[in-house]
């Protein structure tokens, strides 16, 4: 399963195992959580949230820093 | 799944998750929150009573963009006056967007707005100062100068329109950074000056009031966004490593493990203040009861800092032609 994870102009697809946290996939791609909003499929949702086969993902850094 | 629920109404998608109180909130019952927090904070603090007019520091960003449209609800019910003003430092391909953000916000919220450009006031630009600093051994940062003349043209702006009050929007995190800052380098005297209403040392100043200062930077991001607005979330070019961003990084982190530690930082300081005060600022000199013979403006030299920056910059572009 994957998801496309978009941070700026940076898009790429990164691929996860069941019950995966979208909290998780930002820690593995080291994007600190407490700098940004995080849009599931174009809905703002918590880091808490489960990935999906296919979510696209984005990244909205609100604060500079970090 | 529970998880998703918002503990306000019940409506199953969050857009929060609150570690510091355990709310999870829906994006309506997160927005109401944020402007119920704000206006409990202005109605407290006592930052507004009935008929101030209010301007409105305006950069574009998240911030500034938040305070405009709260302040605004206290607008439309004919309680206080809102007016802004947005400084155009002259930053090349980066400030154009905040300027134009800044434009449309106002319009759409019907509030009067002025903007200041750096070149025509003074006739120079933060790019051309940079330009000039390039070549010194040890060149200035930009928030030097662009902090500096903020604060004239935010006082002769707030004194041209009447202005009662000047409101800024620095949110939690930023007020958490300068009392640790001012703790760690044991600047006492800087660290009283910190609170909601930011105490003024001549009265000729108008007072700043912030009124975001219990609201956290990440939900002040997060609620701009859920209001539809757009923001310009980019960072100047200019910006540096700094003592400010170390400390906010490290703020941040602890907050992770320890989600009340910005409140408590703030809430305790708050509580020592008055004691601080009272013991520490007795002999406290320095207040600016002169007055500029350059600009007018209330200093404690004859010549303010902006004033005698200005007349530096002129004489190195001066020679430079
Ligand atoms: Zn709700
Ligand atoms: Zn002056």
């Amino acid at each position: 399963m994957s998801i496309i994870l978009i941070n700026k102009k940076d898009v790429k697809e990164i691929d996860f195992v069941e019950n995966t946290k979208i909290e998780d996939i930002l820690k593995n791609e080291e994007i600190p959580i407490e700098t940004v909003v995080i849009k599931q499929n174009g809905e703002t949702v918590t880091e808490d949230e489960i990935v999906n086969d296919n979510d696209e993902i984005e990244i909205i850094k609100v604060i500079y820093g970090g | 799944m529970t998880d998703n629920v918002c503990t306000q109404c019940g409506y199953e998608h969050t857009v929060i998750h609150r570690k510091y109180n355990g709310q999870r909130l829906c994006s309506s019952c997160f927005k109401k929150s944020i402007e119920a927090k704000v206006l409990k904070t202005i109605k407290k603090q006592k930052l507004v009573t009935k008929g101030d007019k209010v301007l409105v520091g305006l950069s574009g960003g998240k911030d500034s963009v938040a305070l405009l449209k709260i302040l605004n609800i206290l607008k439309e019910k004919r309680i206080i006056e809102l007016e802004a003003v947005t400084i155009d430092e002259g930053i090349a391909g980066y400030r154009e967007e905040g300027v134009r953000i800044a434009v449309d916000v106002a319009n759409e919220l019907n509030v009067k707005h002025h903007i200041v450009s750096l070149n025509d006031r003074y006739n120079f630009t933060i790019d051309k100062i940079m330009k000039l600093e390039e070549k010194e051994e040890h060149p200035q940062n930009a928030c030097t100068y662009c902090g500096v003349f903020r604060r004239q043209i935010f006082n002769q702006t707030a004194r041209e329109v009447g202005a009662t009050k000047l409101a800024t929007g620095h949110n939690l995190d930023d007020e958490t950074q300068s009392i640790l800052m001012n703790y760690l380098e044991g600047n006492v005297n800087n660290m009283v000056r910190i609170g909601y209403k930011t105490e003024a040392r001549d009265k000729r100043f108008t007072p700043k009031i912030k009124p975001l200062r219990e609201i956290p930077e990440k939900e002040i991001g997060l609620y701009v966004l859920e209001s539809g607005f757009e923001v310009h979330f980019d960072g100047c070019p200019y910006a540096h490593e700094s003592f400010r961003m170390e400390i906010g990084d490290f703020l941040r982190k602890t907050t992770l493990q320890h989600p009340t530690i910005m409140y408590s930082t703030l809430n305790g300081f708050e509580k020592i203040k008055p004691s601080i005060k009272r013991d520490y600022m007795k002999n406290n000199t320095e207040k600016p009861n002169k007055t500029c013979i350059k600009c007018g403006e209330p200093s404690s030299q004859d010549i303010c800092k902006s004033c005698s920056f200005i007349e530096k910059i002129h004489e190195r572009l001066d020679m430079e032609e």
